[in-house]
């Protein structure tokens, strides 16, 4: 957990003192210092020992710390120190949600005076909300995470680095080298894993960048790409380059590997190792100063050469940053020619340029890469992949959700079309799903002797699919989570963007029907978990899953499949009647799935929005929001809420946010820096 | 620079490793130092996919010593006196494409918790060479029954996974700064480098940029301690430095015969001394567009169901660039000089699938050849069992002759009779009597039918007739359709026709009658 507080006093600077360099545009306005080192206030702690600690200490020990077990992997007892209260940002904040909304402590246990409650809360909002300014991150280099690695290798290359493998219908392989050589990236604190924060650099990932290295300039020098080296060295008349070539082949490199303007002194070393060499000898001299570049950190890692600012200071990056910000949040790719010229004319900030960029970048081909990396990753998608051994199916079910995401991302329309709308993509693998709306499939006509065959989805209007609307209700998605709880939790986790403790390890089976009873499911289910704890939970969790009843495990809607299915019968008893009513912790009621999907876009809107503005902005910042971000959350979920805008609009809004724009250098250079110290204990 | 093109093309297959030149001596050097007196016993397997077409695999007739390559084995009959040929090994019954991959190399398909046998053979040879073992193939992964994918298990009984491209795997073997000492070289002045580069950030940065640098530097330092701390130990007076990276290959055919050549390359400079290798999913469905045609193998190796005249033309022709490329394999271990002999003299290689008919799927009479390692085989026979035998048998066998202590495998406890020149129950046939009449242009013959050697003629049969010359049947796709030809392959029938003679050959053109000696029937459907 890493939430870092800086609640310091203002300081207002001199403006003028404070600009030593010109690569900086402006210092904002307000001219804020953030101080790490404090001047002396009242310990947190000692506040909290007084008047908080014991309320949990009387209400909570028992279960969240002092118990046999922790429950809900809380335990208070843990939290006495600065440090510790100030980290555990996040649980604080939970804290104050459920005993405000009564479902903690449960109902089981004695209750919380409103007095005591209303401590808790004003307690919270001074010291984590009111107390809190906002600011943007700490600046802190960043790793290429795998994905961004190749995809950056590609645009300096010119040309991908892939595998030989013989492609075969209904076999799969990994094409990339480089994401078959490098090492899986977990997703880091952000949840995404473009944080690679958490994801250092160790000797076999420094290995195998060096062979990939290796294979890419072997490449590189090949007579097959040779239009690729031509690129960097102009029209290449013999077999070999000139030494006035080489020389323009080794800056050009540079400035596009690192991103940025490279000064004669930063290549000198390697040009001087070119100097008099000639043919062969020149070539693998290039070569190995080119291997310099590509192993070197400023490849390896975003961000390091950024020019130094007044540390503590919120500063506006520069525009190669800001060029490699927005590239890696819409592409996860490095800037392209046109966004480097921009940034090199010092011209890519000015608004109406930038925001123009911005709408370029998402009508690009390679802004898929938001559905592909970002949408797969939020909705986790890949687990689709489990759902059919059969390739062309498992592809045909994935891909649903990432052209469906696409078009959201992209077309510009409201941001709740991903929670409903007329639009969807199939293909013949998932036409099965959408009865009546299928004959506007353009029919796929199969090669002689080829069985099942990966085939691209068709854009089609729902007219008699009303059920099928938006990304909720998408077969594969429905299929990769199977049962009420796993389908509740996916969406009150990924829609609504709640987050919940794991389960209980020791919860039991659903029981089978005992003899004479004739309970449904979902008596029995309510029965099982007929328990104060874990209602804490489950009343959210279940009538959001319970709502999604009327789809079986594979996603099928009944009313359609009913008459196919050679149905137990014990399944046709639940299958007759799925009761997809419920009501929500808020009080919203509702019959179906399709009332649900109502209150979803209307008095759970602005929930949903948030959400939404969440994720994308840890994804954009590549890092985990802290509780500086929450101004610039607000400002951006209340503006989209308000103008009902689409993804574009918070591309834009996000891009153009203080945390987008600005960063602070920290500046204390004697102490070690851990991540949760902003602030010496008095 | 043509020149040296051209050099290229000589001395390399189509995209495979390229030699250097002091070693194309090969022929009359060795890999080995001459201080190792014994060469060592390598093991190595190709695996064919999608079983066979058995009218032109089986060997029918003959004797062990004295046998017909069928039309199939004609791209390695030059061979003969290295190969073992093996006939009626398997298992009763069917076998599914999943499944097939067990019996190949863990002896039976039941055998699912076991190591494969080359994992058994390579934890004892394989223990100090670089590489205990290579797992390699052609294509991706078959989700759909994974089973297809792989022949190699480890001592659970899971699946290893295998490595497809030939440019990684050379750079595994041979060019790994672990193993290369001018790799080595190269990398600890790279190091340098970088960390110089990190230094000089480091000067101007910030906290947190500094702890990125700190941890990058940490990272250089010990991969430069790493390659400090290794003690290269050659095996061979071969600098494997001097060896040139594969091209990238532009089709399967030169994937495979690079990927052949490095395994020849492998094992010759004993950098391992175990290599299974797949041509292919055992029910690959690829498309072999550079031989022209375009459908699926797996599609076209249900000749019966699929039947056409263009596509049992097309399996053929498939299945033959199988053979062609077992071939490639052991010529280029017998150009390879190791002590006192070849390469392939030293290593057992082993061919073949885990299913016979690649129509029905029985598991009976399967492919199987055994080239090489003449000093457990005694090669240049056709050794066909009077029973049915286990393939758990034959690796049970061969298990022992590699000094793998086990007193059983897959359920089998016994060895296999007649790898070595030791005794075993033969087949043998019921006699019959071979004849041929002609009045007229009716033409009756008696003998054993079997499909012309040349399987680009794969519609022209012969009936052999003793000590006459065989009768040529060439008729039309009606006939060869209604007398079920095909089926009769390698069993004795009488045909009645009609025909011509032809430069002292018998032709027949027309049939009117078919009776199979033994009472052979084939089933309802046609082909």
């Amino acid at each position: 957990m890493e939430i870092r507080r800086t609640v310091m006093p203002t300081l207002t600077s001199n403006r003028a003192k404070s600009v030593p360099f010109a690569c900086y545009r402006n210092i904002l306005a307000t001219g804020t210092m953030i101080l790490c080192a404090s001047a002396p206030l009242k310990s947190i702690a000692s506040e909290f020992q007084e008047s908080i600690q014991p309320i949990l200490r009387s209400h909570c020990f028992s279960c969240h710390g002092e118990g046999d077990e922790v429950h809900g992997d809380v335990d208070f007892t843990e939290l006495s120190s600065n440090e510790q209260i100030n980290a555990a940002y996040d649980t604080w904040e939970r804290v104050v949600e459920l005993i405000i909304d009564g479902s903690m402590p449960p109902e089981d246990q004695p209750k919380l005076l409103d007095i005591e409650k209303e401590r808790i809360q004003d307690w919270f909002q001074r010291e984590f909300i009111d107390a809190v300014e906002a600011h943007p991150g700490f600046f802190r280099p960043r790793r290429l995470s795998a994905h961004e690695y190749r995809n950056t290798l590609h645009s300096v290359l010119g040309f991908p680095l892939e595998v030989t493998v013989m492609k075969a219908e209904q076999t799969v392989s990994e094409d990339s080298l480089v994401m078959k050589l490098l090492p899986t990236d977990p997703p880091g604190p952000s949840g995404f894993t473009n944080d690679t924060s958490a994801n250092p650099l160790s000797t076999t990932i420094l290995d195998q960048y060096s062979y990939l290295v290796d294979i890419a300039l072997d490449e590189l020098f090949s007579q097959r790409y040779r239009s690729s080296l031509a690129a960097y060295a102009g029209p290449i008349a013999s077999e070999w380059l000139t030494p006035e070539q080489a020389e323009l082949v080794l800056v050009r490199f540079a400035a596009r590997a690192f991103r940025r303007h490279v000064s004669p002194d930063e290549v000198r070393r390697s040009l001087v190792a070119l100097a008099k060499k000639r043919e062969a000898e020149l070539h693998q001299a290039l070569k190995s100063e080119l291997k310099v570049i590509l192993m070197s950190p400023t490849f390896i890692y975003r961000g390091l050469r950024m020019p130094p600012g007044p540390v503590n200071t919120p500063l506006h990056v520069d525009d190669h940053e800001l060029a490699e910000r927005l590239s890696y949040f819409l592409w996860a790719d490095m800037p392209d020619d046109e966004l480097l010229e921009l940034a090199n004319a010092g011209r890519l900030h000015e608004p109406v340029i930038f925001d123009g960029q911005i709408d370029r970048m998402l009508e690009s081909p390679k802004a898929r890469n938001l559905a592909e990396d970002f949408g797969v990753q939020w909705f986790s998608l890949n687990e689709i992949e489990h759902v059919s051994n059969n390739p062309p199916v498992a592809d045909a079910l994935r891909s649903q959700p990432i052209d469906f995401l696409y078009y959201v991302f992209t077309s510009d329309v409201p941001l709740m079309e991903l929670i409903d709308s007329e639009t969807t993509f199939i293909n013949m693998h998932t036409a099965k799903y959408y009865p009546g709306d299928r004959k506007q499939l353009v029919p796929h006509k199969k090669t002689r002797g080829i069985e099942v065959q990966s085939l691209p989805n068709q854009r089609i209007r729902l007219r008699d699919n009303p059920n099928r609307g938006g990304l909720l209700t998408l077969p594969g998605i429905l299929a990769m989570n199977r049962g009420p709880v796993l389908r509740g939790t996916w969406i009150l986790e990924r829609i609504l963007g709640e987050h919940l403790p794991d389960p209980p390890a020791n919860v039991g089976q659903v029981a089978e029907n005992k003899r004479g009873e004739n309970l449904t499911f979902r008596q029995r289910f309510e029965r099982h978990r007929d328990n104060a704890t874990c209602a804490v939970c489950h009343d959210k969790i279940d009538p959001l899953g319970f709502a999604l009843q009327a789809y079986d495990k594979e996603g099928a809607y009944f009313g359609q499949s009913l008459k196919k299915r050679k149905a137990t019968e014990r399944e046709l008893v639940t299958m007759e009647k799925p009761d997809s009513s419920g009501r929500l912790p808020s009080g919203e009621e509702f019959d179906d799935f399709g009332e649900l999907k109502k209150i979803l876009i209307t008095s759970q809107r602005d929930r949903v929005i948030r959400n939404i503005v969440r994720q994308t902005m840890a994804f954009a910042l590549c890092r985990r929001l802290e509780s500086h971000d929450r101004s610039a959350v607000d400002l951006v979920a209340t503006k989209l809420t308000q103008s009902n805008g689409s993804f574009r609009d918070l591309v834009h809004e996000i891009a153009n946010s203080l945390p987008f724009q600005q960063t602070v250098r920290r500046g204390d250079e004697t102490r070690p820096v851990t991540t949760r110290t902003q602030r010496d204990p008095s | 620079m043509s020149w040296h093109i051209d050099r290229r093309t000589f001395l390399r297959g189509a995209a495979g490793p390229l030699l250097p030149l002091p070693f194309l001596n090969l022929m009359n050097g060795s890999a080995q130092a001459a201080a190792q007196t014994r060469p060592p016993l390598r093991f190595m397997t190709l695996f064919k996919p999608n079983g066979v077409h058995p009218p032109s695999w089986n060997i029918n007739g003959g004797s062990e010593f004295d046998f017909r390559m069928s039309p199939l084995m004609q791209p390695f009959a030059k061979h003969k006196e290295d190969l073992l040929m093996l006939d009626n090994m398997g298992d009763f019954g069917f076998s599914s494409h999943a499944n097939s991959t067990r019996r190949f190399l863990a002896g039976h398909h039941q055998n699912t918790k076991s190591a494969s046998v080359d994992q058994l053979i390579a934890d004892k040879i394989g223990g100090d060479t670089a590489i205990r073992s290579l797992e390699l193939t052609t294509e991706g992964l078959f989700p759909n029954q994974i089973g297809c994918s792989y022949i190699s298990y480890d001592k659970n009984g899971d699946p290893i996974p295998r490595e497809s491209d030939p440019q990684l795997v050379f750079d595994r073997l041979f060019r790994h700064p672990m193993r290369d000492p001018n790799k080595r070289a190269e990398m600890t002045s790279l190091l340098d480098r970088v960390a110089d580069d990190a230094k000089s950030l480091h000067r101007k940065a910030g906290v947190d940029d500094r702890q990125t640098l700190d941890q990058y530097l940490s990272v250089v330092r010990e991969t430069e301690k790493r390659l400090q701390n290794i003690r290269a130990t050659e095996r061979s007076g071969f600098d494997v430095g001097t060896l040139e990276r594969p091209l990238a290959p532009a089709n399967l055919n030169e994937q495979v015969e690079s990927m052949i050549d490095l395994i020849a390359l492998a094992l010759w400079t004993d950098s391992t001394r175990c290599v299974t290798y797949m041509l292919g999913n055992s029910n690959s469905r690829m498309v072999f567009d550079f031989l022209g045609i375009h459908e699926q193998h797996h599609y076209l190796s249900h000749f019966f169901r699929n039947f056409s005249r263009q596509n049992l033309d097309a399996l053929l022709k498939i299945s033959l660039w199988h053979m062609e490329k077992f071939d490639y394999l052991l010529t280029r271990m017998k150009s390879l000089t190791d002590h006192n002999g070849s390469l392939l003299d030293h290593t057992v290689v082993l061919y073949g699938s885990g299913m016979g008919h690649s129509d029905n799927h029985t598991a009976t009479r399967i492919p199987i050849v055994l080239a090489g390692g003449k000093d457990v085989l005694k090669t240049g026979r056709y050794v066909r069992y009077a029973q049915n035998q286990q393939v758990g048998r034959l690796h049970l066998t061969l298990l022992k002759h590699f000094g793998v202590d086990v007193n059983s495998f897959a359920g089998s406890s016994d060895t296999l009779g007649g790898l070595d020149g030791s005794d075993y129950e033969p087949y043998r046939e019921r006699s019959f009597e071979s004849w041929v009449r002609k009045r007229g242009d009716k033409i009756e013959v008696q003998g054993r039918l079997r499909l012309s050697d040349d399987l680009d003629e794969a519609k022209v049969f012969f009936v052999d007739v003793d000590e006459r010359t065989s009768v040529r049947v060439e008729v039309s796709f009606r006939d060869f359709h209604d007398f079920n030809l095909a089926y009769h392959c390698g069993t004795p029938v009488t045909l009645v026709g009609t025909g011509t003679e032809k430069g002292g050959q018998l032709l027949m053109t027309k049939l009117t009658e078919l009776h199979s000696l033994f009472g052979k029937k084939p089933g309802t459907q046609k082909g």
